[in-house]
């Protein structure tokens, strides 16, 4: 009498992929940069450094982090083993997640890289993966400044690791086209936009939200398609590499830090389907006149008007399991018949 | 001639505690198989039949206002159901329990049995039985139905909610409860409270009234 069975043909399921602003506060361009003095000096700015959107050092926005296969770039973990470092450690764990292999090397464009940044975008803010298209990232280095994007707009194939889909960093311009070296004073940057002989500018990897980014192509000459970013390669002693590369990031004359977001939602229709003959009457107790259930005026009797606002659905024993509400009533009676489309969303 | 009014009305729902409990418990019975229909804050007597403009603005004291959003605690919405009844219905079901309120004393025990009146012709209890909700289980030690013997009565009945602040379904005839014997919940107050609904399963009809729980020592 006041619940109706649902048919097979009431529901269906949509996935639909959805993109949104990256950074905190729904913004997809981050031009202010910060870092925690607490965290940079604790144990875990040994291996990477937050970066965060405000002063105050709530929200993280990304991490960078600096891995090299000898272990240069940091102190050693003991000196009686060489070798073994932060940085060894940082290199590995990637090595790992993204290539699946520990004895496969980084392979940026057609170079072969002993060492690499990380970028780590916080889980929270790529939801489920970055965007793949919408990476524009100014980087400042003592002979220059260059925009990197990212080619999956302009490669026909799409190659996988171990961490899923990959794309190549490339000079960009401000309009998110290829930036080659013709007219500019970076003259190694070649019509792929990747430095001349130096591979290309790093890996995207939307699907774990990171960004690596190849030192050996940024520290090059202008000539090479380098921008004379600094990174210290010195074996058992702090590179402070994280810090430089905080510096390339945020030392630029107009810093820019552009990325989107993307997940699936899936969402589940279900069409409610009242007809004219149903759900007419209310138990509303402003509907009732008295304690005696009489309906509240005469013409209610055969020509009932009561009003939708709320549509429930329950499961076999009518326990509630989701409510929607309508944004204003419905008017319904014996002439009238609706079509509710309810959205679930998981 | 004009554009005929063919929208699709479109509206988010979200789920409600219980239904995010059943979510977490992933055995089966999150599952969406029937909806009901409710007009919850719509107060009949702002239907004005003696409108002087005319029977179409009857009703535009109601069918302009603003809705609130949905609140997720199920025993707060769906309040009061739409129901499906023969026109020309002149009076509607309601619930008899028998009390306006409850006031149970702790570990001491009470059996509900309502009727509904004004159903099918006359006074009876429902054959499909009803459902009984407490707002919060912790309340009682024992909280069954009896006298309805289906399959989903049944695993309704055995469900067991435990230590947490969530509303608790069961389905019968007869409802049978305990007031919990737990000491500790009742903190430095004297009782304890809560609300049971009853709802008719084939007439709609529901009743919600206050629970008390009283500490004895």
């Amino acid at each position: 009498m006041s619940f109706k069975r649902l048919e097979a043909d009431d529901f269906v399921i949509s996935s639909d992929s959805i993109t949104a602003a990256m950074w905190v506060g729904n913004v997809p361009t981050l031009t202010y940069f910060f870092t925690s003095s607490v965290q940079a000096a604790g144990q875990s700015g040994n291996y990477y450094l937050n970066v965060y959107s405000s002063s105050a050092a709530q929200d993280i926005q990304f991490a960078i982090a600096y891995g090299n296969a000898n272990g240069s770039g940091s102190t050693l973990y003991n000196d009686a083993v060489t070798g073994s470092s932060y940085t060894t450690t940082i290199y590995g764990q990637y090595q790992n997640l993204v290539l699946g292999d520990e004895n496969a090397a980084f392979i940026f464009g057609n170079v072969t890289s002993s060492d690499f940044w990380a970028i780590s975008i916080e889980r929270n803010r790529y939801k489920e993966a970055i965007f793949p298209g919408s990476l524009f990232l100014e980087l400042s280095g003592s002979l220059g400044v260059i925009n990197l994007t990212d080619d999956s707009n302009y490669v026909t194939t799409t190659t996988f690791t171990e961490a899923g889909r990959v794309y190549n960093l490339i000079s960009a311009s401000a309009a998110g086209t290829i930036a080659t070296g013709a007219g500019s004073s970076n003259t190694g940057i070649t019509a792929d936009g990747w430095s001349a002989d130096l591979g290309s500018y790093g890996w995207l990897l939307p699907d774990i939200g990171t960004i690596l980014l190849n030192p050996t192509a940024l520290t090059g000459s202008l000539a090479a398609g380098g921008i004379g970013l600094n990174v210290s390669r010195s074996l058992d002693a702090p590179g402070n590499n994280n810090a430089r590369l905080f510096l390339a990031i945020s030392g630029s004359t107009a810093s820019t830090f552009t990325l989107n977001s993307q997940e699936t939602v899936t969402s589940d229709f279900i069409f409610i389907r009242p007809r004219s003959s149903e759900f007419n009457y209310s138990e509303n107790p402003s509907f009732i006149s008295g304690s005696t259930g009489e309906v509240l005026y005469s013409s209610f009797v055969d020509n009932p008007q009561v009003y939708i606002t709320t549509v429930g659905l329950y499961n076999d024993t009518n326990e509630l399991l989701a409510v929607a509400k309508l944004s204003r009533p419905l008017l319904k009676d014996f002439t009238k018949e609706a079509l509710i489309r309810v959205k679930l969303d998981f | 001639m004009g554009y005929l009014n063919n929208s699709v009305v479109t509206v988010d729902a979200i789920l409600t505690t219980k239904g995010r409990q059943l979510l977490a418990q992933a055995d089966g019975t999150f599952r969406i198989t029937q909806f009901a229909l409710a007009d919850d804050e719509i107060d009949y007597t702002l239907y004005n039949p003696n409108q002087p403009s005319g029977s179409a603005y009857y009703g535009e004291a109601i069918q302009n206002m603003p809705l609130l959003e949905a609140f997720p605690n199920e025993t707060q919405v769906m309040k009061y159901k739409l129901v499906t009844l023969p026109r020309g219905t002149a009076k509607l079901p309601i619930l008899d329990l028998g009390f306006s309120s409850i006031t149970i004393k702790q570990g001491a025990s009470l059996a509900v049995n309502p009727q509904t009146l004004n159903y099918t012709g006359g006074n009876q209890v429902e054959p499909s039985g009803y459902t009984f909700t407490i707002s919060d289980v912790r309340l009682m030690s024992t909280f069954t139905g009896a006298g309805v013997n289906t399959p989903q009565a049944q695993a309704l009945n055995q469900t067991n909610t435990i230590g947490a602040n969530v509303s608790k379904t069961v389905v019968g005839t007869t409802l049978n409860l305990k007031a919990t014997t737990v000491n500790t919940l009742f903190g430095l107050e004297n009782a304890l409270y809560a609300t049971l609904t009853v709802e008719g399963r084939d007439s709609g009809a529901r009743i919600t009234i206050p629970v008390t729980v009283t500490k004895v020592s």
